[in-house]
């Protein structure tokens, strides 16, 4: 409880990134805060115990790795804090702070302003957050297995070449197979529309299946589908006008957490850290030791 | 000659014949007509036809009572979590969502809202404050909980702190709406602008969740009424009004928990002149509060075991211990603090008064504090940060209701175990935008679950048959001839009674269905309001028994390892109903209420994951829920 209330201002003060570092600067502190760090092995298993009482079991070398980490940036965050007189009240805190709050409050996109060039080498860098996904135009017919006691593959199979043969006319399409509560047909959609409402094994299926032709069963967590796909596109990583403003948007938090990071280790370089041996050695170096 | 000239000529000869043997073409061309000639059926379709799965009432660190106690995701981090996101808790867990909502409203409590963000920034507007800086500075010196309880005390006697001042409520309500613009996305994703307004006077709950159609430019033109300003309903009405007024724009209030108001929430009388309800109140209540969020993690608020004691699913997250105030709670308070009481109290008024002030839709939401809208007992991770997943025994044992006074006996205390794991809102539209979610909102169109994504579907009208449940324009058909949830039937014809076609799908990725009801209301001929629900279809080849009860669907959770099978139970149900009871004279509603086969309750899913004990208060295992919002029926005359 009490970590994480440390944490908080802290995390605002990562948002700043490299402004406020500038501006630390520009103060002309001379005297830099007490620059070494000790991480006592009392502390150590300090971090494991808490650790152990949430998860019930030790934590690996890798997760306690990480839980020291953490705590030498809050004690290093927590330092320069006190350093900055962010606890005293005086009229350079109050300027640093107006700046503070200004650059917060700013708009963003004035404060940082990418070019198309970057912006689009973000997108290709990223091709996984902005991929459209593939889409489906298609029609079903639903059998619920229920309604078919014990055979409903057979009466699938049957549907299916009848369709296939085209014994069956496109208006008489409608009322074959069993009502279900979702489209018959579905106009070009996204994988994602398709999986809210049939799941994601049908969504598979749909978009695997060859447009122009009847086909199937399709297993969905309804029953079986067949399906005739009328239009398909694939997924495809779009071009920056398409996206403009959601790559923005990506890009801008991307910067906020370098800039944090970047930050941070520069403030890092001025310390030395020394992390004491625990009495006690974590006995798991991966999780499935752990277990 | 060549072949390809003898081809040529052989050709244009050919052709030559071939249309000499056509006379004009003009002859076989249908003449004019006036008919209009619809081939497409589509332009034209107007009615709802997707359902949309959202949370009507989020809190982020914004709101202070989530922020001062460890909730450091913003609104920001909500929207991103809510689309789908992996995000890290406030404790430092990951989480994502199984399955994206289609719309969120992030809903932070107006009462010194961003108190605490900004506190973290050491803002100019906090430090400005003497009692601002004076909590700023406890809050960095580590004194955390000590600031959270000095301004619970300012908050507990009204004393607002900023009052007057509204430089940092300003602030903190343009990076809100600012948040939301940014991550709306028509056609994708409604992030929906909203606050609560936290209403308790003496602890008893009439908090009122606010939600706007509008964008940032109308909502930027005001500052979220908050609880400091004003505790009565009526008022916020007012400021509404006053709002559409001076934007253009709209909104609607949303009240909940009644079950915490020690009988306030559907009182007979106003709070502050404390008159007797009248007209002109009725239309007011009915025109803002469209809908009524009747089920969350503090209690489910359908009815209570006492008031329908016939229902066997009556009692189901049950919390009927009190307010958040010391005065005890009593069965008198009962009715004016459940959802299908106050709708059939609202019968009653709508006959005395000529206008229905418990005209309400249902919906679910979360009322976390977490910035995490999570709704299904896998992932429920808590209604504040501190009751994040853990195996630490406050996951359990953290008193929630019953708090003060301290000496309070352990049987009118409430505890984390208890909460359930949220709701959720659904609302039938055609396309996920703010406006059509919100207009969903205001003609009722909407239904609650208690956080499974069961899709329900009722139409009723007076010419419905059996075959209509099995046409391929369903729907197009319903709102033909009949009217959604949320709507009204009058005036019956000669002999004729409600039909009500209904549907219903299990969650895609979740439970079989067990069964549908129908719960009716109405006043009888001696102005008592009624109740009755029927079993209306149901999975399996049940019977109902001598009793007129229908047999339990079975139950195959395993409670040890946590899971559940769909060997029981339907992936979907599908009735045609007539009201066997119906007496054209008399007011009544129904609505559809459809329950899942049996499933693990989150205590048992952590009990496996965490491997503690499971705790005594609560069921290994739940029947989750879906409500939808009644169609009234009015007599003529």
């Amino acid at each position: 409880m009490m970590p994480s209330l440390l944490r908080e201002p802290l995390l605002y003060f990562v948002i700043l990134g490299g402004a406020l570092f500038a501006l630390f600067n520009w103060t002309g502190e001379s005297a830099g805060p007490e620059d070494r760090i000790v991480v006592t092995s009392g502390r150590v298993e300090h971090l494991a115990a808490g650790f152990e009482r949430v998860w019930q079991r030790p934590p690996t070398q890798q997760e306690l790795q990480g839980l020291i980490d953490s705590h030498i940036r809050e004690e290093i965050y927590y330092r320069e804090a006190l350093a900055l007189g962010l606890d005293r009240d005086d009229t350079i805190v109050r300027r640093r702070m107006t700046l503070k709050l200004e650059f917060l409050t700013a708009d963003a996109a004035e404060a940082l302003d990418p070019s198309d060039d970057e912006l689009r080498r973000y997108l290709e860098q990223h091709p996984d957050t902005f991929r459209l996904e593939a889409q489906a135009a298609f029609r079903h017919v639903y059998l619920n297995p229920e309604r078919h006691a014990g055979n409903v593959n057979e009466v699938a199979q049957r549907l299916l070449e009848r369709l296939k043969a085209g014994e069956v006319p496109p208006e008489d399409v409608a009322a074959l197979g069993d009502r279900l509560m979702v489209p018959a047909e579905m106009a070009l959609s996204r994988r994602g529309e398709i999986e809210r409402l049939f799941g994601r094994q049908f969504a598979d299926g749909v978009l695997d299946s060859e447009p122009g032709r009847w086909s199937g069963p399709i297993e969905s967590g309804y029953g079986l589908h067949l399906v005739y796909v009328s239009g398909r596109r694939d997924a495809r990583l779009p071009a920056l006008d398409e996206v403009r403003a959601l790559v923005l948007r990506e890009w801008l938090n991307s910067r906020r957490e370098e800039m944090g990071e970047e930050f941070y280790r520069r403030l890092r370089e001025r310390y030395t850290v020394v992390i004491e041996s625990p009495a006690s050695t974590p006995k798991a170096n991966s999780l499935a030791d752990a277990r | 000659m060549k072949s390809t000239n003898l081809a040529a000529i052989v050709c244009t000869a050919a052709m030559g014949v071939f249309m000499g043997s056509f006379p004009a073409q003009s002859e076989h061309v249908p003449p004019p007509t006036d008919r209009e000639i619809d081939y497409s059926p589509y332009p034209k379709e107007d009615f709802p036809n997707s359902v949309y799965f959202g949370d009507t009432h989020l809190h982020t660190s914004y709101s202070t009572d989530a922020g001062m106690i460890g909730a450091i995701l913003g609104p920001e981090e909500a929207y991103r979590f809510a689309r789908g996101e992996e995000v890290t808790s406030n404790h430092g867990l990951p989480v994502r969502l199984a399955r994206p909502l289609d719309f969120l409203v992030v809903s932070d409590h107006a009462e010194n809202l961003g108190l605490a963000p900004l506190i973290a920034e050491s803002a100019p507007s906090v430090l400005a404050n003497e009692w601002g800086k004076r909590i700023h500075d406890l809050v960095k010196s580590g004194k955390g909980l000590q600031a959270f309880n000095e301004w619970v005390a300012a908050m507990s006697s009204l004393d607002n702190p900023f009052a007057g001042d509204t430089t940092m409520a300003t602030t903190a309500w343009k990076r809100i709406t600012a948040a939301a613009e940014k991550y709306n996305e028509p056609g994708r994703f409604t992030a929906i602008i909203g606050f609560e307004w936290t209403s308790g006077p003496n602890g008893n709950n009439l908090h009122r969740n606010v939600l706007f159609r509008d964008g940032k430019a109308e909502a930027d033109q005001i500052i979220p009424l908050s609880y400091y300003d004003t505790g009565d309903p009526e008022d916020l009405w007012q400021w509404m009004a006053d709002y559409e007024a001076k934007t253009g724009g709209r909104m609607l209030a949303i009240p909940h928990n009644g079950n915490l108001s020690n009988g306030l929430m559907f009182d007979d009388v106003t709070l502050t002149t404390q008159q007797p309800l009248d007209r002109d109140y009725a239309e007011r209540r009915r025109r803002w509060e469209p809908v009524y969020e009747v089920t969350q993690p503090k209690g489910d608020g359908e009815t209570h075991p006492l008031l329908s004691p016939n229902d066997e699913f009556a009692d189901f997250d049950t919390w009927d211990k009190g307010s958040f105030g010391s005065k005890p709670h009593t069965e008198d308070m009962l009715p004016r603090e459940y959802a299908r009481e106050a709708l059939k109290r609202g019968l009653a008024y709508d006959d005395k008064l000529g206008a229905n002030p418990f005209k309400f839709g249902m919906i679910g939401s979360t009322d976390a504090h977490t910035g995490l809208a999570t709704t299904t007992e896998d992932n429920w991770f808590g209604k504040v940060a501190m009751l994040e997943p853990t195996a630490n025994p406050i996951r359990f044992e953290e008193v929630i209701i019953g708090r003060v006074p301290a000496d309070r006996p352990e049987e009118t205390r409430i505890r984390a175990a208890q909460t359930a794991a949220a709701g959720l809102a659904a609302v039938w539209a055609r396309e996920n935008t703010r406006e059509a979610i919100w207009d969903a909102f205001a003609r009722r169109e909407v239904f609650a679950t208690t956080g499974t994504r069961i899709r329900v579907r009722v139409f009723a009208g007076w010419d419905f048959a059996e075959d209509d449940l099995y046409r391929s324009d369903f729907a197009r058909h319903g709102y033909a001839h009949g009217v959604p949830m949320g709507g009204d039937l009058a005036a019956a014809p000669d002999g004729k009674a409600p039909a009500l076609l209904i549907r219903a799908v299990r969650d895609v990725d979740g439970a079989n269905l067990d069964r549908i009801q129908v719960i009716k209301g109405w006043l009888d001929a001696d102005d008592n309001t009624r109740e009755k629900v029927f079993d209306v279809v149901w999975s399996g080849n049940r019977r109902p028994g001598v009793d007129g009860k229908l047999p339990p669907v079975g139950n195959t959770v395993n409670i040890e390892e946590a899971t559940y099978t769909n060997a029981i139970g339907a992936a979907a149900l599908q009735v045609y109903w007539k009201d066997p009871e119906f007496d054209p004279a008399q007011r009544a509603f129904y609505y559809v209420r459809v329950l899942e086969i049996p499933t693990p309750r989150w205590t048992t899913i952590d009990a496996e994951v965490f491997g503690v004990e499971l705790p005594d208060s609560v069921p290994p295992s739940i029947q989750e829920r879906a409500y939808t919002s009644p169609i009234w029926y009015t007599p003529s005359g």
